[in-house]
């Protein structure tokens, strides 16, 4: 497990290689692709659920980072997220226009065992700041969290949530809509 | 045209940066996000508040793709002028995948202008002929041309940070860029519209911003793809 330093130190390094990209130095994306491909692969992955989709994607994201890194702003997102958001907003883009496979009904509670979020939580739980949200998304009603964490980290659509979750669409769609303004209210301390 | 967001506009923004759009409603919020600052803003604090999640995504060995990418890098490098000029083409007709997505964007009603950076006054007089530039990364920038077309206003919104300067073309019909010169990177600039180049400001004729130095500026071609692109509208 990286201590807050390590983290601290990787972000500073890869906040470097970006501006090395903005400049034009293909080497530092090599670099970047070195060091965050695996993490990038998996939010494609994790979207598109088709591994010769994901790799198509994963090609698209580099060449996106290699024109825009500079307007990577390291004062305003982490160099990871901000990779990560583009990788989700390409691998969004391909299953909006081409599709994917069909998702499977979800039937575990809400609450069931969710490896990745476990290790996010783990992995977060020395900074505090950051484990705010996680917190504020524990504390949401289950079927809005769940919802929440679906469209987010598996890019599920309106309609799509409405399947997955065996819900007609109005009721999915409060959900979401219910649980994003309790989840602004919960990070903004009201 | 207010800077107030309906509720139904404020649950949009929110549910753009989450991610859970699609179709129709996902082009609109694209469409807002670039036509309406208030909406942009919106979109950019739920970006903001969801940011920490993307730590969650676990990771999953990748194949190579890198040999991949780079060939297509090295590609790009060997026909770069040709590839910026036939860029410059295309946007010009409004045909290819970047300018047909640009494109979408444009069709908008008159976005609320003003002269200075200040809360967006209602009910003024609307212009006749505007533009709204955008590029990728929430690039934004909002043009008017008055009625004699002499002078183009146009406010950078949000520009990307780097130590070149945004410089403002027009694209006629023939496809060939023409400099309006440079423009400042924040507030709202008055170029005033050199007497050759007026009967290129019509509508459909597109305008776009690249990054130049600007010791050299104007130039006569732009140096590299531009940042941001719109067409001209007369309403």
């Amino acid at each position: 497990m990286p201590t807050s330093q390590n983290a601290e130190a990787r972000r500073a390094e890869l906040s470097g290689l970006l501006a090395r990209v903005a400049a034009g130095d293909r080497r530092a994306l090599k670099t970047v692709y070195a060091r965050t491909s695996a993490k990038l692969y998996g939010v494609c992955l994790r979207i598109a659920r088709d591994r010769d989709a994901a790799e198509d994607i994963l090609q698209d994201v580099y060449l996106k980072v290699w024109k825009r890194a500079g307007g990577f702003d390291p004062g305003h997102a982490s160099p990871i997220t901000w990779l990560c958001a583009i990788a989700r907003n390409a691998a969004i883009d391909w299953v909006r226009k081409h599709g994917r496979p069909a998702i499977p009904a979800i039937e575990q509670p809400p609450d069931a065992g969710d490896s990745e979020w476990d290790a996010a939580l783990e992995a977060l739980s020395q900074d505090e700041e950051r484990a705010h949200i996680f917190d504020c998304l524990e504390a949401l009603a289950p079927s809005q969290s769940r919802a929440i964490r679906l469209a987010f980290f598996d890019g599920l659509s309106h309609p799509e949530l409405a399947s997955a979750l065996g819900a007609p669409l109005g009721t999915t769609k409060s959900w979401i809509r219910r649980g994003l303004l309790q989840l602004r209210g919960c990070l903004e301390g009201d | 045209m207010t800077s107030k967001l309906s509720s139904e506009e404020a649950a949009l923004a929110a549910e753009f940066a989450l991610g859970v759009l699609e179709g129709e409603e996902r082009v609109q919020a694209q469409r807002l996000s670039l036509a309406n600052p208030a909406f942009a803003t919106r979109v950019a604090r739920w970006q903001r508040r969801l940011d920490p999640l993307g730590q969650a995504f676990a990771e999953s060995p990748p194949p190579d793709v890198w040999p991949l990418i780079e060939a297509q890098l090295d590609a790009e490098a060997r026909s770069g002028e040709i590839r910026t000029l036939r860029f410059w083409q295309v946007a010009a007709g409004a045909s290819g995948v970047l300018a047909a997505g640009l494109a979408a964007l444009m069709i908008l009603g008159p976005a609320p202008m003003q002269q200075s950076s200040g809360p967006v006054a209602p009910a003024s007089p609307a212009p006749v002929v505007i533009a709204q530039l955008a590029g990728t990364g929430g690039t934004l920038l909002a043009a008017n041309i008055d009625p004699q077309a002499r002078y183009l206003s146009i406010r950078a919104v949000s520009l990307p940070e780097t130590p070149l300067s945004p410089e403002l073309w027009v694209i006629p019909g023939d496809g060939v860029p023409r400099s309006l010169g440079l423009i400042a990177r924040g507030g709202t600039t008055q170029v005033k519209l050199p007497e050759n180049l007026r009967p290129l400001l019509v509508d459909g004729a597109l305008l776009a911003v690249s990054l130049e130095t600007a010791a050299d500026a104007p130039h006569t071609a732009p140096s590299s793809t531009p940042i941001a692109t719109g067409k001209i509208s007369v309403i």
